[in-house]
């Protein structure tokens, strides 16, 4: 017998997908460059398996599948707590899990963050689609086949040796918080902003809508002093991109927004703290704060 | 040009904000010559109708240096770039043009005029996005020129030529869409499992040209059965 496991989706969970580091490299052709939200879950996820750091992961947001897991393997969690068990008990996050072949790996109710990853030792039995494992940002099915788990769905790992047992330092671990602070360079339409918008955007919380996916987080808050801006020509949007929209109300851009836009663009979350904006959900508040360029790499 | 910070990892060099054919012309060039200098950090450029963004690595140039370096290219629109010319066939027949109707009242034009007007232009891929393989083809006529739908339709088959605004589109996949439809064309715009999934790339020079439905069925049968040279449409 070979040492594939087969992971069943007894449950699909509501939008768990096979992510990588991304697919940059076709943005000019229209290809959102996509890949996990939060990079330092998915790579402290596996590292604590022992796979290389840009290895596929599993990403799962809000609510958690059910999985049978026939063949034993190596895996691990980080990210957002969704009560996970296997067979029923509860099992801790953040370090290396022997799985017996038989288990059933659960999760349940979600205590922090928004998205939790699930790491497994080994090769995943999938195609990449332009150099990426990442499930397409549209038309899943069709360009990225079985790299969304439905019901019913088999995920093959070929496993690899077990690694002696790994622990992330609790004292490292990202803690979630549902108010927090996201810091933020003037975008490239920054200037064209009333002042008194600016100050808006800056002076307040913004709560996050039911509106939120890997393309976008919509943001609802005050939009006094808002004026439309002259029309933008459409031109490149990134990932981590505010754009603010006809009605005075900001979208944050994530990995698989569509490449270019035509909303003017107030800011851009820093790199650094990109994987705040992954553990976000609705209602959670969040308020910007404008850093320079300059400073960000002193920090 | 205009060298603005884009984020902490990508620079957005800004042309004179107009979409003109010359404009475009220097988007492209300027594209070329980032990626033929090789500079050490660059991600990818990313061409718009009138602004190109570079993604780069901070940690191996930073955002004055990059700025330096491209500043410094020599780049200029030369008649030997060569850029490819795309024949694309499109059939307006009454099956695949869903809005003439709605279009008869915005741009007072017959249906027939309106399909002389759009067969007759050449246009360039100014710029893609929205979707993967989807191309913003322009200038249209003025004539032509109408407003997206109020309502967006939910489901448009892979294939369909809408038109919007100033420009015209093709849409790779079935997808949502907001586009008015005039027809279809049986070219493969956008095959994922395919060695070169995309038809189009920013730069290139489109012209339509009008196919009956016959001919329609015949290239799309053609194609399935592997009987159609791609190779055909460039001219």
């Amino acid at each position: 017998m070979d040492n594939h496991t087969i992971f069943r989706f007894i449950r699909p969970g509501l939008q768990t997908t096979i992510q990588d580091k991304g697919r940059s490299g076709y943005q000019h052709l229209g290809v959102p460059q996509g890949g996990v939200l939060d990079k330092h879950a998915a790579k402290i996820a596996n590292w604590l398996v022992g796979n290389n750091e840009h290895n596929p992961v599993l990403e799962i947001p809000l609510a958690g599948p059910s999985i049978e897991i026939t063949g034993k393997c190596q895996i691990a969690l980080t990210g957002a707590d969704l009560s996970a068990t296997i067979d029923g008990k509860a099992i801790k996050m953040y370090r290396s899990i022997k799985v017996k072949s038989g288990s059933v790996l659960s999760f349940g109710k979600l205590i922090s963050g928004c998205r939790t990853y699930l790491s497994i030792g080994g090769i995943w039995d999938i195609k990449p689609w332009l150099s990426s494992f990442s499930a397409s940002a549209s038309n899943i099915e069709k360009m990225t086949p079985g790299s969304l788990m439905n019901k019913g769905h088999f995920l093959k790992v070929k496993i690899n040796k077990f690694i002696p047992k790994r622990k992330f330092p609790k004292s490292e671990r990202p803690v979630f918080k549902s108010s927090l602070s996201i810091r933020v360079l003037g975008g490239p339409e920054y200037k064209e902003f009333p002042s008194a918008f600016i100050r808006t955007f800056f002076n307040q919380s913004y709560q996050l809508t039911k509106q939120f996916n890997r393309m976008g987080c919509r943001l609802t808050g005050k939009t006094e002093g808002y004026r439309e801006t002259r029309e933008i020509i459409s031109s490149a949007a990134i990932p981590g991109t505010i754009q603010i929209t006809n009605s005075g109300q900001p979208i944050i851009l994530m990995n698989d927004a569509p490449t270019t836009g035509g909303y003017p663009r107030i800011a851009n979350v820093i790199s650094k703290d990109s994987d705040k904006l992954a553990q976000l959900k609705t209602g959670d508040k969040i308020k910007f704060i404008l850093v320079a360029l300059e400073d960000i790499w002193k920090t | 040009m205009i060298f603005k910070p884009f984020g902490d990892s990508a620079l957005l060099i800004e042309f004179e904000q107009k979409i003109t054919t010359e404009i475009n012309q220097m988007v492209n060039a300027l594209c070329k010559a980032i990626d033929n200098e090789t500079i050490t950090g660059i991600d990818i450029c990313i061409p718009a109708y009138c602004s190109v963004t570079v993604l780069f690595n901070p940690l191996e140039i930073s955002y004055r240096t990059l700025c330096r370096q491209i500043s410094n290219l020599d780049f200029k629109i030369s008649k030997k770039t060569i850029v490819r010319t795309l024949n694309i066939p499109v059939c307006y027949h009454k099956s695949f043009s869903l809005d003439f109707d709605i279009l008869q009242k915005q741009t007072k034009l017959k249906k027939e005029e309106m399909i002389e007007i759009h067969k007759n232009g050449t246009y360039r891929v100014y710029m893609m996005g929205f979707l993967p393989g989807f191309a913003y083809i322009g200038k249209l006529p003025e004539a032509l020129h109408c407003k997206r739908k109020a309502n967006p339709r939910q489901n448009i088959p892979a294939g369909s030529v809408g038109i919007a605004g100033q420009q015209t589109g093709i849409y790779p996949g079935k997808s949502p869409g907001g586009w008015q439809i005039i027809g279809r064309t049986p070219l493969p715009v956008f095959q994922p499992e395919s060695i070169n999934p995309f038809l189009f790339k920013p730069g290139d020079i489109i012209k339509f040209h009008d196919i009956s439905i016959d001919k329609f069925r015949q290239i799309s049968n053609d194609l399935s059965t592997d009987k159609f040279n791609l190779n055909q449409i460039y001219g």
